[in-house]
């Protein structure tokens, strides 16, 4: 019994790594979950077991944050698709100017892709609609 | 919107939510006999699994229990939820009748 009581204890631990919206909901759920799955006389969650929930929890931490910035992009896209358009086209400015002049080195490594990502983005706003 | 292929344990829950509503540890025995013991899902990646057909609306809380003063939530399909399975099911079963009568054809299946 003392056993269970400090394997829960470690379990509870990890689950902290969870966002704190996802916890409230799942926290005793997933708990349940764990503890099923143990065996007889286990002290210590099973490390594969550890590190499946810490990936879990950091994948759930990025979408969420990813979900609203992208969220805000879309209900803001009249302004920032303009945004998105122009601020690509001048990292491509950018880069033609600074290659034209000999200049350019390692930096198309990182203007390439920004220019990328902005147009991306704008591309992305125009094609979805507003989710929820 | 393109729809990706499915994951293996995405169609796996899907697959065990199919005979009716399960609960989370329900989830991860029946799919272990589903795949002949070849899958056995770890609680992180069954609740991110979850988290997502929620969110995309194949799948529903059912209900609530309280077995031994633990909490038990059961999941169901939503009707969405039966569309994707059998869409996927066949598409599966439609690469892999390709696959076996390409391999009788070449007399390399016993």
């Amino acid at each position: 019994m003392i056993d269970a009581a400090d394997l829960e204890r470690r379990y509870r631990r990890l689950l902290k790594c969870y966002p704190a919206a996802f916890r409230r909901e799942h926290e005793q759920e997933i708990l349940s979950v764990l503890m099923a799955g143990t065996e007889e006389g286990q002290r210590w969650p099973r490390l594969a077991e550890a590190a499946d929930l810490l990936r879990s929890a950091l994948y759930m931490r990025l979408q969420t944050r990813f979900r609203t910035s992208w969220a805000w992009e879309c209900r803001h896209r009249r302004v920032m698709v303009p945004v998105r358009v122009i601020s690509g086209i001048w990292l491509v400015a950018l880069t033609a100017i600074l290659y034209g002049w000999g200049v350019g080195g390692w930096w198309g490594l990182l203007l390439v892709p920004a220019a990328a990502g902005h147009f991306y983005s704008a591309y992305r706003s125009l094609r979805h609609r507003v989710q929820g | 919107m393109k729809k990706r292929a499915m994951q293996e344990a995405t169609f796996l829950i899907l697959t065990a939510l199919a005979g009716g509503s399960q609960h989370g540890y329900g989830i991860i025995t029946d799919v272990e006999q589903i795949s002949d013991r070849h899958v056995r899902l770890r609680a992180g990646t069954l609740y991110t699994a979850l988290e997502r057909l929620r969110a995309d609306g194949l799948i529903e809380v059912d209900r609530e229990e309280i077995v031994e003063s633990r909490l038990r939530r059961y999941y169901r399909l939503t009707a969405t939820g039966h569309e994707r399975l059998a869409a996927e099911a066949a598409r599966r079963q439609a690469h892999a009748l390709v696959a076996i009568s390409r391999l009788e054809a070449v007399g390399a299946l016993r």
